[in-house]
């Protein structure tokens, strides 16, 4: 037994690599935004605490096979059968990777924050913002899913458009925004998962964000919005 | 390790291309190093011919890159090959409109996600 508890930190030492080399390095940075919003729930973690256990499993596995040729030492054919048998039922844990996440789990998620992008721009557009876009940007930047850019026409426009946002944004989906908290040219409000561009006519011109965000995928809108 | 003195890069395309920090602002009291995030009082001492901005004008600017490493609340230390800083105005919209190079996403947690919004790589 001491045998096999000394050989387990040695092979879960040599195991660890594959599975931490082939997560995704961005997912380390994805927990600094949902501490700075407190609102994330990312698709990255609950995959990499998945992925502990079996390959634990797995190397207590791998272990036993490793004393057991050790006994063996000479008969390499049993050996290699015994690690081929061991691999067909344990390699595919050892060796996957974080991969692609659930898809199921990420279309709830992204449902979730769609129906909120989907209702900001609603409010918007009760007061009368124009030209709303939603783009899904979550396949360019890994900071946030939705953005949504709207103009309006003036100061007092953009601090109704902003604190009803809040408004919803507290009472309905319970996040909180940062950002701008005084009306400005280019108004920002962070969501978290979400983040809103409030624009006068000039800015919006000026900083082109849907031209930088070209690649984004936008989202139809279940109303009308007044293109200018 | 930005002070008074200190040349840095203007990473967005404002018209500026360097900065020289003369007095740093924001943050904690009368503190002498500025760092990631902080918003300096900068003269521009070389800029494109052709633009809005000129040389010898006293600026505001966020510093999005140190060559001082700047570790972040996670553990994750991050260390640039240049000082950089990106242009803003007083009510903190950026001069430019896009952002060169890579920025920390820390930037995001100091209300300066519109500068975030604009560059190409977020780390």
């Amino acid at each position: 037994m001491g045998g096999t508890s000394a050989a387990v930190p040695s092979h879960g030492l040599a195991c660890a690599p594959p599975a931490a080399v082939t997560l995704n390095p961005r997912a380390r940075r994805r927990r600094a935004s949902s501490g700075s919003g407190g609102h994330r729930s990312s698709p990255q973690q609950p995959l990499r605490s998945d992925l502990l256990p079996p390959a634990t499993v797995a190397c207590r596995a791998r272990s036993q096979s490793a004393s057991s040729s050790n006994v063996n030492f000479g008969r390499g054919d049993d050996a290699d059968k015994l690690l081929e048998d061991l691999l067909k039922q344990h390699g595919e844990v050892v060796y996957s990777s974080g991969g692609p996440p659930d898809p199921t789990v990420e279309a709830d998620d992204d449902a979730e924050c769609l129906s909120f992008a989907v209702s900001l721009a609603k409010a918007a557009s009760e007061i009368k913002a124009t030209d709303i876009r939603v783009l899904c940007v979550r396949r360019l930047v890994y900071w946030t899913r939705f953005f949504i850019i709207l103009t309006a026409f003036s100061n007092a426009q953009i601090d109704a458009i902003s604190s009803k946002m809040r408004d919803i944004g507290e009472k309905q989906f319970s996040k909180v925004a940062s950002g701008d908290t005084k009306p400005n040219s280019w108004t920002l409000l962070d969501f978290g998962d979400v983040v809103v561009h409030i624009f006068l006519p000039q800015q919006r011109a000026f900083y082109n964000l849907e031209e930088f965000y070209g690649n984004a995928t936008p989202i139809e809108l279940p109303f009308d919005t007044q293109r200018q | 390790m930005i002070q008074p003195q200190t040349l840095l890069n203007v990473a967005d395309n404002s018209g500026a291309r360097k900065l020289m920090c003369i007095r740093v602002i924001g943050a904690a009291g009368n503190q002498r190093y500025a760092r990631i995030g902080d918003v300096i009082i900068a003269v521009i001492k070389d800029a494109v011919p052709q633009m809005p901005l000129e040389r010898s004008e006293v600026i505001r600017a966020v510093i999005v890159r140190t060559r001082k490493e700047f570790k972040g609340d996670d553990g994750i230390i991050i260390r640039y090959d240049d000082n950089a800083a990106v242009i803003i105005d007083q009510k903190g919209n950026p001069k430019g409109t896009r952002v060169f190079g890579a920025v920390a996403e820390e930037l995001r947690e100091l209300n300066l996600t519109k500068i975030v919004s604009l560059a190409p790589e977020v780390l």
